[in-house]
């Protein structure tokens, strides 16, 4: 039992656990995942493409054997950095005592010793008699790091598994309500910006349930609009077509959009009926129209198809922008189409955010004195001198071997 | 701005020879030749790099030319510097032919230069793009020290001469630094493409690559400060850990698509 601890806490462990990630990652890359099985079927053949699935390959950053092999990291490295922080703790003690105990790694000639401890004291080390130490904060580095990878793992997990995300369209001047209540309100969308620019730019306005709290703001790629647990995306756009209703009897008239087949209609008998706005039109030499459904260059000439219904008759038109189509005392407008915007709004605690950039933060700086602040011991004596460090130091070698003259030597 | 690329290109090349010469001739006058040349291609790839910069109104950073750009510029100056404070040519020798080599791929790479998709106009791009730079460079550095030690040894050199302990721990160095750069780079990445993509994380072909040559680098930290691991076994790492880097920096974006593919566009 105690053999199966040890290895599991083993670095040789870490060190297998980190191979395998290495190739099922390297495998997850180079077969495409989430694919429907035909595609795998059509790439592979049938007996592979059955063995990727029954495996489970075509997911395979999900599968339980991935999963299995990070929780088993996760569980190594927190083992093995609360086993080491005592001995992390004594990391300098350590230091000075090999120091006190060691012969000289280099004898000094009469007068040499007064002119490194100059040296040291310019360089910041702290003395304690002959002893002179410097990056004691170093030693923590390596179990920062294991512990902010941790964090990473962690707070990484919940950030990915735990939101609940919802894609949703909402329309220029239309709102959203969302689950708790707050309330989002696109004021207008645009997808390009004043310097002709491709932008998407979505301008919400954003209220909380009880109204007490209220935020606007531009919402475009890379500045997703925060509010409370809410983080909202700019997703997508799509076009959607716009016809103003007049109704001369009363005066009234009303601007809609349309986006999917829709009958027109006051009456219920009387109207338009909606089917699809095309892109763009080509017009033959013989006067007629070939629709283009491809919206690859944009509405460049948008063209609305749609029903005329009147009294039991109905025809099908063609309904280009700036056109009038006139049923009894109705006049439906059709307008130039006018894009929308497609919002991706994420639920998620802002604490689970602030783990995760804590943990990244937190790796960097770990890291840094992981490499950059080798806990150092220097013993100086009349004749001669103890250097200790817990890791090679052939620069500080070199900065104390005055015949080094500053050259780089161990 | 061809004609500036053209010129660095050469220039490197012109550097790399007298260095290699100076090298097999143990020629200090040569170095110093070389080192002349270097500054002049160094000279002529800022200068182009800076029109480009200027011309596009952003960090010329932004596809796989430029970044290739970035690249080889930035290992000419880890070079310089690294000589100029080691005073190691084996620095130098290591440096240029990576230099002239990367600088030689952008040149077949296109090189209009086009607005800058959405998705990329972020704060982030100058941390996350900047730190790639770096750490690729550091790496192939070290790679390039890594190949000569491996070559020294086959001539019968000792381990344990100076010159190949040296080599050893500058190429260890620069694994450090690069390390830490990738790690800034995976982790700016991360909380860019949270704000633009709502996940800091999708399994991308080029996350996961940057992720698999990241493990690696730890596991070559790993064996270096834990095992004690030295010279011959390290220097073959590296060796590999490059090929990794490279096949991340220009494979993923030819041979697995993804969220990075607008870097192997114009």
């Amino acid at each position: 039992m105690k053999k199966v601890f040890l290895f599991l806490r083993s670095m040789r462990f870490g060190m297998i656990l980190l191979c395998l990630i290495m190739i099922l990652s390297l495998a997850g890359s180079l077969i495409p995942q989430g694919e429907e099985a035909m595609t795998y079927v059509r790439a592979y053949g049938a007996g592979a493409a059955s063995w990727i699935i029954r495996l489970g390959i075509d997911d395979l950053f999900h599968s339980w054997y991935f999963l299995l092999i990070m929780g088993l990291l996760c569980g190594n490295l927190l083992l093995c950095s609360i086993l080491r922080f005592p001995k992390t703790l004594r990391t300098m003690e350590g230091l000075k005592r090999q120091a006190k105990e060691a012969e000289w790694d280099h004898p000094l000639a009469p007068g040499q010793a007064e002119k490194i401890r100059d040296r040291l004291s310019a360089m910041h080390f702290r003395r304690d008699g002959n002893l002179y130490t410097a990056h004691g904060i170093g030693a923590y580095g390596s179990f920062l790091v294991h512990l902010s990878i941790l964090l990473i793992l962690l707070f990484g997990s919940l950030t990915l598994m735990t939101p609940k995300i919802q894609d949703l369209t909402v329309l220029p001047g239309d709102s959203l309500t969302l689950a708790d209540g707050t309330e989002v309100t696109c004021l207008s969308f645009r997808i390009e910006n004043e310097k002709g620019e491709l932008d998407y730019t979505s301008l919400l306005r954003a209220i909380s349930p009880g109204g007490d709290r209220e935020k606007e703001q531009e919402v475009r790629v890379n500045e997703p609009l925060r509010f409370g647990q809410y983080k909202i995306y700019q997703q997508t756009y799509g076009t959607a077509g716009r016809v103003l209703i007049q109704n001369e009897g009363n005066g009234a008239e009303e601007t809609l959009y349309l986006t999917e087949p829709a009958f027109l209609s006051i009456d219920s008998r009387n109207g338009v009926y909606f089917q699809t706005l095309y892109p763009g039109y080509i017009q033959e030499e013989d006067g007629s129209y070939t629709l283009i459904t491809s919206t690859a260059m944009g509405y460049a000439d948008p063209v609305y198809s749609v029903q005329s219904i009147s009294e039991g008759s109905s025809a099908s038109v063609l309904a280009f922008p700036g056109e009038t189509i006139r049923i009894g005392e109705i006049s439906f407008i059709f307008l130039e189409p006018e894009e929308y915007p497609g919002l991706r709004i994420k639920t998620l605690s802002p604490f689970l955010y602030g783990g995760l950039y804590f943990g990244f933060g937190l790796i960097v700086a770990a890291l840094y004195l992981c490499f950059f602040h080798t806990p150092v011991c220097v013993r100086v004596e009349e004749e001669g001198v103890v250097i200790r460090a817990s890791k090679e130091v052939p620069e500080l070698r070199a900065q104390l071997d005055e015949s080094g003259q500053g050259e780089f030597s161990i | 701005m061809n004609v500036l690329l053209l010129i660095s290109i050469l220039l490197y090349f012109a550097a790399m020879a007298v260095q290699f010469a100076a090298s097999a001739g143990k020629k200090a006058g040569l170095h110093r030749i070389a080192h002349g040349i270097l500054f002049a291609g160094l000279t002529a790839h800022t200068a182009m790099m800076v029109w480009r910069g200027i011309a596009a109104g952003r960090l010329p950073l932004a596809n796989q030319f430029e970044f290739a750009s970035g690249f080889a510029w930035a290992v000419a100056v880890i070079g310089i510097v690294l000589r100029a404070r080691l005073k190691q040519e084996a620095v130098l020798t290591a440096a240029l032919p990576a230099a002239f080599l990367i600088l030689s791929y952008a040149a077949f790479q296109p090189r209009e230069i086009r607005e800058l998709m959405p998705a990329l106009r972020s704060s982030w791009f100058g941390l996350h793009i900047g730190s790639a730079v770096l750490s690729y460079a550091s790496f192939a550095i070290s790679a390039g020290l890594a190949v000569t030690y491996l070559l020294r040894l086959r001539k019968g050199a000792s381990p344990e001469d100076g010159t190949m302990v040296r080599l050893d721990y500058v190429g260890y160095r620069l694994i450090c630094f690069g390390f830490l750069m990738l790690t800034v780079v995976i982790f700016s990445g991360a909380i860019w493409a949270e704000q633009a993509w709502s996940s800091w994380w999708s399994w991308d072909p080029k996350e996961t690559w940057a992720l698999i040559t990241w493990i690696f680098y730890a596991i070559y930290l790993h064996q270096r400060l834990r095992m004690k691991w030295r010279g011959k076994r390290m220097a073959i790492l590296a060796v590999i850990a490059i090929i990794l880097v490279l096949f991340t920096f220009a494979g993923v974006n030819w041979l697995l698509p993804g969220l990075h593919s607008y870097a192997t566009a114009g």
